[in-house]
């Protein structure tokens, strides 16, 4: 009896997650409050993602991986950077404050944490300000780093997104635009 | 008349209504493609198109082979992409792919009832595009079958070499 109950649970379980799975969605929406005034809504499964990326063969992207060589930015080490930090304890790495700009980089429940609150003098004098907000999870990294020494699996990385709950990824506010991506369950974005 | 002319013919008869049928059941099965182009100011041109989907791979097969060859080595590298996302789109629940929403216009791309749908409304037209996804995909296989010429040539100039070794 225990046995069975056991087996059902476990079958539960694992409907549970793939159907989680299935129905994970990656959001977009960009509000641009400007002279144009325009929304932007993308709503992509994350399983279309899954299917695409390794469909996908070019230099850069090969079976949903990206070349680490590629992914260099003015020579930083990505990959090497990701990898310090995943191993580095749950700490606040980086705080810079200044008259214009706070920047915080943080591990923090499992979710590397990125905070700019950028301001800027504007025209008028009036102060124009920029938060943006970055939140990666670590299963998420450490999906991105699971694949060779020189390539990021993005891949894995989606996968492991499609695993996660309703997780709030980026947002970016300013003056007159706001920027929001997620991941959630729903196929329509709020 | 013959005694087995009747037969021959019943047979013939049967033959072309189950041609039929299974043409019908097949244009059924992958819908249609509708394209439907409204002007909004008085003396616009006005387009209603509603074209079969399976017309689509039987279209290809038609055209001009030089056309369609180059079309598909073009498209060679994204066909595979192409497939996979035409295929999972079908099993994914019907909803808005992509808004975009400003004063002037609104542009709509959506994944309903097995087709992506394309609206745009803008000041002069309105524009409605259904396209099954299920066409999409035997479109794309179909491009990805055809001979890649950069490998005919290859193997053509590795044959040639051999030869002459």
């Amino acid at each position: 009896m225990k046995r069975g109950l056991l087996c059902l649970t476990v079958i539960l379980l694992t409907a549970t997650c793939a159907l989680a799975a299935e129905n994970r969605w990656l959001h977009v929406k960009v509000e641009d409050g400007g002279e144009k005034a325009e929304i932007v809504r993308i709503n992509l499964p994350l399983s279309l993602a899954e299917k695409v990326l390794p469909a996908i063969h070019t230099k850069e992207l090969h079976e949903g991986k990206v070349k680490v060589s590629e992914a260099k930015f003015e020579d930083v080490d990505l990959r090497a950077i990701l990898e310090a930090l995943r191993t580095a304890p749950e700490n606040e790495f980086v705080t810079v404050q200044s008259k214009d700009q706070d920047v915080r980089v943080a591990k923090s429940g499992g979710n590397l944490l990125v905070k700019v609150r950028d301001g800027k003098e504007g025209k008028e004098g009036k102060e124009k300000v920029e938060n943006v907000e970055v939140t990666i999870p670590f299963t998420v990294v450490d999906a991105l780093l699971s694949g060779g020494k020189d390539e990021l699996d993005v891949l894995a990385a989606v996968r492991a997104l499609g695993t996660l709950g309703d997780t709030v990824l980026v947002t970016v506010n300013d003056e007159h635009s706001k920027v929001r991506i997620w991941v959630d369950s729903r196929n329509t974005a709020d | 008349m013959p005694a087995g002319a009747g037969t021959v013919a019943g047979g013939v008869g049967t033959l072309l209504l189950g041609a039929a049928l299974a043409g019908g059941a097949l244009v059924y099965d992958m819908g249609g493609v509708w394209v439907s182009v409204k002007a909004k100011k008085p003396g616009g041109e006005n387009i209603r198109l509603v074209v079969p989907a399976a017309a689509g791979p039987v279209a290809l097969w038609l055209a001009p082979k030089k056309d369609i060859r180059k079309a598909a080595t073009d498209a060679r590298p994204w066909l595979p992409a192409i497939k996979a996302a035409a295929e999972e789109l079908r099993n994914c629940p019907d909803g808005p792919l992509v808004e975009v929403t400003n004063p002037n216009e609104k542009v709509r791309i959506a994944k309903q009832g097995g087709a992506l749908v394309i609206d745009v409304d803008d000041p002069n037209e309105t524009v409605h595009v259904s396209v099954p996804l299920k066409m999409v995909g035997i479109i794309a296989a179909q491009l990805e079958a055809m001979p890649d010429p950069e490998m005919e040539h290859g193997s053509a100039a590795e044959e040639a070499e051999s030869s002459t070794l």
